[in-house]
């Protein structure tokens, strides 16, 4: 693996799909057509809480193109999805509405339009109750409970060393509460599903989503069907990181319950309002932070109690709260942490996995603080990081220690060296046009480390079974039980299964993922594909591979040593590289021929599977993650004191990623994550009033467009990991938590004020410019 | 009944369910209604000119040097600040007139242009100033089957310089969650070149209206005395700015504050009042 | 009604109810599905389509007013005839316009949902302004989103198809990086 000189891992190279996208021949499900399609749509409850008195469809039903009214009455299963047991969500609701987006009846119509006015028309007859709209009212004693066994859906602490010991010894503290709101995903595609009942008993559902596995397990459970009845295929999917797979679970479930009792294809697709307000949002945190140290700058203790509000639903509550926690320490070395993060549930949109998943909430208050400690000890920002540096070898957060593969303080020093052209911010050439002009401009620089856990740590079992398949004619099938929407591990895992059958891209087929072909790889997730899917496909490959080299071993008559695959060629190693002649040279499509004939083996099924988490469930001490990701942030603002608009000059984002497998994804993934991160921390916030989303749309929720774009440059950083294919840890997640901090860390320095609640938006920062110059108190909008 | 021109404003509020029309009348075709014509009395738009349409006006011919653009400033600031290129291309400069959301873009400008409006029915038609139109948010002066046919917008106005601005959540596709639009005249000095006489001649006259700080487009007569007839040095126009605040009546709204929209009008009157006082060449 | 108008080059003829959302008449009445639908209000540009040459929402476009217009979806882009059902051999793609090379050879596409739309605006563009500078760019592109790219990249490949760069034959690595 190390050393040999690779022709495509390492390349940028475009996307195996790419030609259906730009062609816009790729099949969303959205896209599919089935004779005999019905649509369906969700009547929704409305009200952010109450009890459910009736439900009636009665109206609904008689009206044109109408074909059905579903209730929960109508699932034959237990009614209930979740990401994690106990599972607390209902698929249709009956007994009690949690939050404004509950499905309460299904209409089933002949047309989209059918669907939705019908499902307007469904009397529902809802006790409103008032909602509990935050942590604190959640929390409070004598509070409604939300579900039977009360208002905190999942509480952990991370316990090492003693923290009042270290903060005894500490010379310097500091300590602040941050608070981060709720995000949405945005993707473009809204969610999408079709079911199409087979006349075997069987029923195929087509979905956007994530993991295709764990939505045929609740189909199959809500169907009272065996799960291998149900086939999920994962349609193309536009965009997910993390928000499509509990919705995509719910109309899936829907979806499939409609067919099966119509048997008819049926179709459900969100619009972009109930995208918004019926699928998972970013929790919103609230971190109090405390951190000690001594003044040379030594972190010696670091404690934060973090409290995540999850809204109506578990969701994937649990595992966000333990990234939380285990991540809140930072990527430094200390020998003292104490963590508590507990997720409670609200009357408001459920929370789940958005991509960062707990990290990026953390990592902006984790970093704000260092800066405020930096400011405290008169040190250099980007110092007091490198000086608490994790470095191989030392004990992590969890006590985990890596040998390999811990690149922070390279991602530290190859982003100084960068930036240090130019040792102030950047300034724009046309800043200054008039005396007016002067002392409008504020600038300022700022940075941040972040680490994040490469896949599922404590999560659970962390396996991806990847089958490689050689044809006679010397192409390749490639089948991962791993998701694309975008993220380009189907190019990934082709250029590994290219590199080492020694065969061209064009020449390799990465199948859609369809859960009777594929292997339960469990979610695609936790920048996972690339290092644990990865090696799956790295693995079956080589099985292939050794098939094809003894088959070719014996064509040229050598120890199979000397067998070199190449370019679509079984070569003899050491010839000329070019040479034609048939003692020499084989082509892969003959061997692959004679392999069949002579009855090796051409397919594979292999494994990947990551160490399994090893730790104490107190104190989250052990070995949790088989990999991490480290990075480091720095951005130039220049901020306009009459508007509050900021524009960012410079950004810088590197990551120790192992290895770039496919560079240009690499940049894709870390521009598209820097995007997300710059939209949480500046532009993006949901509003709610009353426990309901007022802005649910795309007019008012202000995703960036391209005017709004970061000039990210990327920085590939490669410190190779030995659990990851040619070294390779992913780096989906970790753009988004730098970019974020890098950002608030920027805007402290340009204005010297610590806003400590993101989003950071225009009219947040001309509130504190203004109340700073008035000597008032900065007017902060209320936060939720 | 709706009459439908671009449809940008009201395919939206019909997939919103909030209109169910039972007949559509699309009027984007109407010849007259698609003309700009400069005559005597001024700039006369037609109500079904596309809001790209508008912007075309400014753009040089390929191969010629820039005509003088005979659309005042403002209003093609205005109208470049609508939407996105897409909206642009179907949107009229009627539609967003009469859909009357405080905050369209080509609101303030036509009223610090004493735009005038001919409205059209089967029963004549009429003739109403800008400042007349608006009643309140998504309200006009429109009679049911009246439509606008065209926009004045008189010579005196075409004279003169002017300038708006807005601001919204986001740098693109950004809804003005405030916008501000001036016209000014100055009076000539020695050493102007036609139409603007740089910062130190006496304003002559001024207009001043504002968008989304009411529930309709605001003119700002206070402030507008605050610079009549005077010198606009930097100290008049920090005191015409905080007269803007004080006049101006901003809600919080799901899009933004109170305080954001008091301050930030403030900021961008004074880069409208920069704009527009700038020397000629300069 | 019936609708006559030009769709990709071709006349066409189709019947259809006057309000049908021109994003409907595509997708549901001639199986052009290249055109998305991502919010329904103008607000995204998954839906964009090419209306007599320019850049149109065609979620807020009724089927009437198309009546002797001129339709480009981005079927109608490449050089392979639309409903051939393609030639099955993965090797083998239709003749991509530069655009579509360009946002390949640039990694511009990710999950390819936003795609359609973003390629016929920068086609829009560059149709009358041939050799735009990147605020000219921005501006064409400011009304479609993309939530997976950052945007820098399809910023560079509607540069890169500007210049008219070869597209390079997929699959095949760059050595640029």
């Amino acid at each position: 693996m190390n050393g040999e000189k690779l022709k495509l891992v390492g390349r940028g190279v475009a996307k195996v799909d790419g030609a259906e996208l730009v062609t816009g021949r790729a099949k969303f499900a959205g896209d599919l057509r089935f004779p005999g399609m019905l649509y369906a749509a969700a009547r929704r409850a409305g009200v952010a809480a109450g009890k459910i008195r009736s439900i009636d469809g009665s109206a609904a039903s008689v009206l044109p193109g109408v074909r059905a009214v579903l209730t929960a009455g109508d699932i034959p299963g237990p009614n209930i999805i979740g990401i994690l047991p106990p599972f607390d969500q209902p698929v249709l609701a009956s007994e009690e509405v949690r939050y404004e987006g509950e499905s309460l009846a299904l209409v089933v119509a002949e047309s989209r339009e059918a669907a939705r006015r019908a499902a307007a028309a469904v009397r529902v007859d809802i006790e409103s109750w008032e909602p509990i709209l935050d942590v604190d009212a959640a929390l409070a004693e004598g509070c409604r409970k939300i579900h039977p066994q009360g208002n905190v859906t999942f509480s952990k602490r991370l316990i090492k060393g003693d923290v009042e010991k270290g903060f005894a010894d500490a010379e310097v503290v500091v300590e602040n509460t941050y608070h981060t709101s709720f995000q949405e995903h945005a993707y473009l595609e809204p969610e999408t599903v079709v079911a199409v009942p087979g006349g075997d008993g069987r029923v195929t559902v087509y979905a956007s989503c994530q993991s295709p596995f764990h939505i045929r397990g609740h189909i199959a459970a809500n169907l009272n069907l065996p799960a291998s009845r149900v086939k999920v295929i994962q349609a193309y999917t536009g965009g997910s990181f993390g928000g499509k797979d509990d919705v995509a679970t719910e109309i899936g479930c829907l979806a499939a319950v409609a067919a099966v009792k119509l048997q008819a294809p049926v179709m459900i697709a969100h619009e972009r309002g109930e995208s918004m307000v019926g699928s998972n949002l970013r929790h919103a945190a609230r971190i109090h932070y405390r951190t000690g140290s001594r003044r040379d700058g030594t972190i010696v203790a670091r404690e934060a109690k973090i409290y995540l509000d999850g809204g109506a639903y578990a969701s994937e509550s649990p595992f966000v709260t333990m990234k939380a926690l285990i991540h809140a320490g930072g990527p430094y070395h200390v020998p003292n942490v104490q963590v508590e993060c507990t997720a409670v549930y609200t009357n408001k949109t459920y929370c789940g996995a958005f991509r960062g998943f707990g990290v990026p909430q953390v990592t902006f208050a984790s970093e704000s603080q260092i800066d405020e400690l930096a400011a405290k000890l008169g040190m250099d920002p980007l110092e007091l990081r490198r000086k608490n540096a994790l470095r191989a070898g030392q004990e992590n957060a969890t006590g985990q220690v890596f040998e390999q593969s811990v690149g922070l303080v390279q991602t530290i020093e190859r982003v100084a060296d960068q930036a240090a052209d130019r040792r102030d911010p950047v300034r724009r050439a046309d800043a200054d046009r008039s005396d007016a002009a002067e002392g409008r401009w504020l600038y300022g620089r700022g940075c941040a480390c972040l680490l994040q856990g490469i896949s599922n740590g404590a999560e659970g079992i962390d396996v991806v079974g990847a089958s490689v398949q050689a044809s006679q004619d010397g192409s390749v099938l490639v089948g991962v039980g791993l998701t694309d929407m975008g993220q380009g591990s189907r190019t990934v895992f082709a250029q590994i299964a290219a590199e080492v059958l020694g065969v061209t891209m064009d020449r390799i087929t990465v199948r859609q993922v369809d859960t009777d072909s594929v292997h339960d790889s469990g979610p695609t997730v936790a920048s996972r594909s690339t290092t644990v899917g990865g090696m799956a496909v790295y693995k079956a490959a080589g099985e292939v591979r050794s098939s094809l080299v003894k088959m070719a071993s014996l064509m040229l008559k050598c120890e199979e040593k000397q067998v070199l695959l190449q370019d679509n060629f079984a070569v003899l190693a050491s010839c000329a590289p070019r040479a034609d002649n048939a003692e020499v040279r084989i082509a892969l499509q003959e061997v692959c021929t004679a392999a069949y004939w002579t009855g090796f083996p051409l397919m594979h099924l292999a494994f990947s599977r990551a160490p399994d988490a090893q730790f104490d469930h107190e104190t989250h001490q052990g070995n949790i993650y088989i990999a991490y990701n480290y990075g480091t942030h720095l951005m130039d603002v220049r901020i306009d004191t009459l508007t509050g608009a900021v524009e960012v000059l410079r950004h810088l984002a590197a990551h120790d990623l192992g290895r770039a497998i496919n560079p240009l994804g690499v940049e894709g993934q870390v521009e598209g994550g820097a995007l997300i991160g710059f939209g949480m921390a500046h532009l993006e916030r949901i509003e709610h009033e009353g426990g309901r989303i007022q802005n649910a749309n795309f007019a008012d929720y202000a995703v960036p467009s391209i005017k709004d774009r970061l000039p990210t440059e990327t920085i590939i950083v490669e410190d190779p990991n030995p659990t990851g294919p040619y070294g390779a840890k992913g780096v989906g997640e970790p753009p988004v938590a730098g970019t974020a901090a890098a950002f608030a860390n920027a805007v402290a320095a340009a204005t010297g004020i610590r806003f400590t609640r993101l989003p950071i938006r225009r009219e947040d920062l001309l509130a504190a410019l203004q109340g700073r110059n008035r000597g008032t108190a900065a007017e902060s909008t209320p936060w939720q | 009944m709706k009459f439908l021109a671009g449809g940008t404003d009201l395919c939206v509020q019909i997939a919103e369910g909030a209109l169910e029309p039972t007949l559509l009348i699309d009027i984007s075709a109407a010849e007259e209604l698609r003309r700009i014509e400069r005559g005597a009395e001024g700039l006369r738009i037609g109500a079904a000119v596309t809001i790209a349409e508008l912007l075309e006006t400014a753009r040089a011919a390929p191969g010629k040097p820039p005509a003088p653009a005979s659309v005042p400033r403002c209003l093609l600031q205005g109208a470049a600040a609508i939407g996105s290129p897409q909206i642009r291309h179907l949107g009229t400069i009627g539609g967003n007139l009469c859909n009357a959301s405080p905050c369209g873009d080509t609101l303030a400008p036509l009223i610090v242009l004493a735009g005038s409006f001919t409205l059209r029915s089967n029963r004549g038609s009429r003739v109403v100033a800008a400042e007349e139109f608006f009643l309140g948010p998504k309200a006009t002066v429109l009679e049911p089957g009246e439509i606008l046919q065209s926009i004045l917008i008189p010579s005196t106005h075409l004279q003169g310089r002017s300038a708006f601005r807005m601001i919204g959540k986001r740098n693109g596709q950004a809804i003005s969650q405030v916008n501000v639009a001036v016209w000014l005249k100055q009076e000539q000095s020695a050493d102007s070149a036609g139409g603007g006489a740089g910062g130190t001649a006496p304003i002559q006259d001024i207009r001043i209206a504002a968008g989304s700080v009411a529930p309709i487009p605001l003119r700002l007569g206070r402030a507008e005395r605050h610079l009549r007839g005077s010198v606009p040095d930097p100290s008049l126009l920090q005191a015409a700015a905080r007269a803007v605040q004080e006049e101006i009546q901003p809600i919080t709204d799901v899009r933004t504050s109170q305080a954001y929209r008091r301050s930030v009008t403030a900021s961008l009157f004074l880069e409208v009042m920069t704009e527009v006082l700038e020397k000629q060449g300069g | 009604m019936l609708l006559e108008f030009e769709l990709n080059g071709k006349q066409t003829r189709v019947e259809a109810e006057p309000n049908l959302r021109v994003l409907d008449l595509l997708r549901d009445v001639l199986g052009l599905t290249g055109t998305k639908e991502g919010c329904g209000r103008g607000e995204c540009g998954a839906c964009t389509i090419l209306l007599d040459g320019k850049a149109v929402n065609s979620c807020l476009l009724y089927a009437a007013k198309l009546q002797g217009r001129h339709v480009t979806t981005i079927e109608g882009l490449s050089g392979a005839d639309e409903g051939a059902g393609g030639r099955g051999d993965q090797g083998d793609t239709p003749d991509l316009h530069p655009l579509q090379e360009a946002f390949l050879a640039e990694g511009a596409v990710q999950c390819g949902f936003c795609t359609p739309g973003m390629i016929l605006s920068a086609k829009s563009l560059l149709d009358r302004n041939p050799d735009p500078d990147v605020r000219e760019i921005e501006e064409a592109l400011s009304g479609n989103l993309c939530r997976c790219t950052g945007y820098g990249k399809i910023v560079k490949a509607v540069q890169r198809a500007a210049e008219r760069a070869p597209g390079s034959a997929k699959g095949e690595p760059h050595d640029e990086r």
